[in-house]
This record gives structure tokens, sequence and C-alpha cells, in this order.
């Protein structure tokens, strides 16, 4: 693994960009989820 | 074709963007789409090679000779004596069209991945030698690559930023259209709520011109020698983020919500009639060194009429790009409107 990033710098480029998008996504869909919740209880 | 897939990803991806309503909350299965739209495009531009053909190594060794280029080829018939030098040779020719036959010179260093190739399609880097029939090989890359991304010579792996710059510039130009049109409703119905998403779109919108922006400074600086260079295109973009700057510096200028917003939905609609013209075409009309500039001999590779300015992966992978980037604008836009509203409900409660 350690050898295959040092040869191919992309795929250090391809793997910081998933984490980020990654963390991103998780990011956006608990802010998302926690709106949610939030709009249901003042609907109550 | 080329046209019909961007045409066709812009429309599913705003029309998706702002299904079922655009003022509620996502279903869960739409933000797992959105997500793996991201991580798709993000996967297909950037782990598959750059990888040309010999006519590209030729093309390129003339301008730069001892210039080294990833071509994907075949190679076969390989010697296991070498010569005086302790140089072995191979015949190698394109994978793709076996037109271009040549001999293949390499050394001890990499006899042993080339032994393992055993006549599979491989990346292979290479040196264009004394003439067009010989290269030498420098180092050697994947065999049998899934997908390999066409090599452009003076780009290199520098083209891959089109799949993240001109889809955040084009989406940006999206929300901009979506912020005058709920403007327009604004000012017809005086809604608050269309106010707000156009305030959110624009937000939004500006975030998107900004990372355009910035990925274009990146390239910039590998492509042109620096960040910023004042180019008509960087300047035109440059121009639009003060313009959508001044229209949040008016909004939080005023305190009353009915002229706030009023005021706001007309500098909107006069806003979003400058962005097209300078995002598209005061770049056009004047010369720089952006892609499509008046002096460049075309359009640039997205807009071009010519057929082989952007090869079909690159067009399908765009295309998902463009799809993708403007689900989470949506989505972004969606979450930016949600709490609006809610902060708008408390303060209003608030009062007594």
């Amino acid at each position: 693994m350690n050898e295959l990033l040092t040869q191919q710098p992309i795929y250090v480029v391809l793997v910081t960009a998933l984490i980020v998008w990654v963390g991103i996504a998780f990011y956006l869909w608990r802010v998302d989820s926690r709106l949610s919740a939030a709009e249901r209880r003042r609907q109550q | 074709m080329k046209f019909f897939l961007m045409l066709a990803a812009t429309i599913l991806g705003v029309l998706l963007g702002m299904w079922p309503t655009i003022r509620r909350g996502r279903p869960a299965w739409w933000k797992a789409l959105a997500i793996v739209a991201v991580i798709g495009t993000i996967v297909l531009s950037l782990a598959p090679p750059t990888a040309g053909t010999l006519t590209d190594a030729i093309i390129v060794a003339r301008a730069q000779p001892n210039s080294v280029v990833p071509v994907l080829v075949t190679v076969t018939d390989v010697s296991n004596v070498p010569d005086s030098t302790q140089t072995y040779s191979a015949t190698v020719h394109d994978a793709r069209t076996t037109d271009h036959v040549a001999t293949l010179y390499f050394s001890s260093l990499v006899k042993s991945a080339i032994d393992e190739i055993g006549g599979r399609p491989t990346v292979v880097h290479v040196r264009r030698l004394d003439s067009d029939l010989a290269f030498h090989a420098e180092a050697i890359g994947p065999s049998d690559p899934f997908l390999t991304l066409p090599y452009i010579p003076g780009l290199e792996e520098r083209a891959r930023i089109m799949y993240y710059h001109v889809p955040m510039s084009w989406v940006a130009l999206v929300l901009y259209i979506v912020a005058m049109v709920e403007s327009i409703i604004y000012l017809r119905k005086r809604r608050p709520e269309a106010d707000r998403l156009a305030a959110s779109a624009a937000s939004v919108g500006t975030l998107y011109t900004i990372l355009a922006t910035l990925t274009g400074a990146v390239w910039a600086k590998y492509n042109w020698g620096a960040y910023w260079n004042w180019d008509p295109k960087q300047t035109s973009i440059f121009l639009t983020m003060l313009i959508y700057a001044a229209y949040f510096v008016l909004r939080s200028s005023i305190d009353d919500a009915a002229t706030r917003a009023r005021l706001s939905a007309v500098y909107a609609i006069v806003a979003s009639v400058a962005v097209p013209f300078l995002f598209f075409i005061l770049p056009r009309l004047m010369p720089g060194l952006h892609p499509g500039s008046s002096d460049d001999t075309t359009a640039g590779p997205m807009l071009s009429l010519k057929s082989d300015t952007l090869n079909p992966t690159k067009q399908v992978i765009f295309s998902l790009s463009l799809f993708a980037f403007s689900l989470v604008a949506f989505w972004l836009v969606n979450l930016r409107f949600r709490l609006g509203q809610l902060e708008h409900v408390e303060r209003e409660e608030a009062q007594p």
C-alpha cells in the first residue's frame, strides 16, 4: 500500500479527496437529521 | 452526444435537486444518491491512470525531447539476453489499435516487471529514442486498467481539474438563476419563503464560485506559473464574487424584513443578468490564457463544436460530476433554507 502511494502520487490525491468528501457527506447527513428532528419537535 | 450528455446531467441534477420540493427535508435515498454520485465522480476522475498512445509520445518528444509519456501498450517478444550495454528489448504496440509497432528498450531494473506483464495491455512510461520506432521504458504502470484517461500533451494529470472546476462554476450559475427566479416570485407574491430561498441559493452559489476560483487558481499555478494572472476569466469571476458579496452586505444592512426582501430581490434579479455575461460572454470576447478566450482556436474543450475535443470517457465522467455537484448544491440550499425557516419561526415566537 505504502509503495503504491509513493509510486503513484495521484492515489494520494484520490485517498485525500475520498476522506474529505466522506467527511463532508457524514457531516451533511448529521446536520440534516438534526434539522429534521428540530422541525418535528416544532410541529408537535 | 457531448452536449446531450451535459444537458441531460444538468437538467436531471436540477429537477432531482428540487424534487419533490426544495422547502422540505430530503428522503434518505435522495441523500444516499448524492453521496454515491460524488464518491463515484471522485473515483472515476482520479483512479484511472492517464495513458496516451505511442503517437502521443512522438508528438511530445518533438516539442520536448527526452520527455516521458505514459502510454497504454502491449509488450511482446521480450528478449532474455541483454546486449553489450545491459539493455533488453521487446516489441511494443498500442493496446487499443495495433497500428503502431515499435521496439521497446529497457534496463534490468524494469525487466522483472515486464516479464510479469505477459502480453497484457499495460501503462508504460516511455521516452522516444532516436526514431519513431524506438522507445525506452522508464517505468511500468498498472496492467489491464479498467479505464484510462486520455493523455493531453501540455496538460497531462492536470486535466483532471476539469471534473471539479468546471461543474462548480456551472452549478454556481444555475444557483444564481434559482435565486433570480425566487426573487421574481417574491416580488410577485410577497412570500417571505421565496426571499429566504433566494438568499440560500445565492449563498451556496457564492460558495461554489469561491470553490471554482480556488480550484482554478491551483490549476493556474501549475499551468500558467502563478495562482492569479488577471486573465479575463479570473477577473470576471472576481467581479461576480464582488457583486454577490454586495448582495449579502445589502441584506445584512437592512433591519426591516419586508424592505430587505424587496430590495434584495430587485438586486438579485439585476445581478443574475450580469452573471451569464461575466461567466460566458466577456471572457470569450477578450484574448487571455483561459481555454475558450478569443485567441483560442476552439471554444474550450467543453463548448467546442469539434467532436474530438472531449473523449467519450471524459464526457461521461464530466456529466456524472455535473449531476453529483448539482445534487450536493441543492442539498446545501435545502439545509440553509430550512435552518433559516427555523430561525425565523423562533424569532417570531421570541417577539412579545
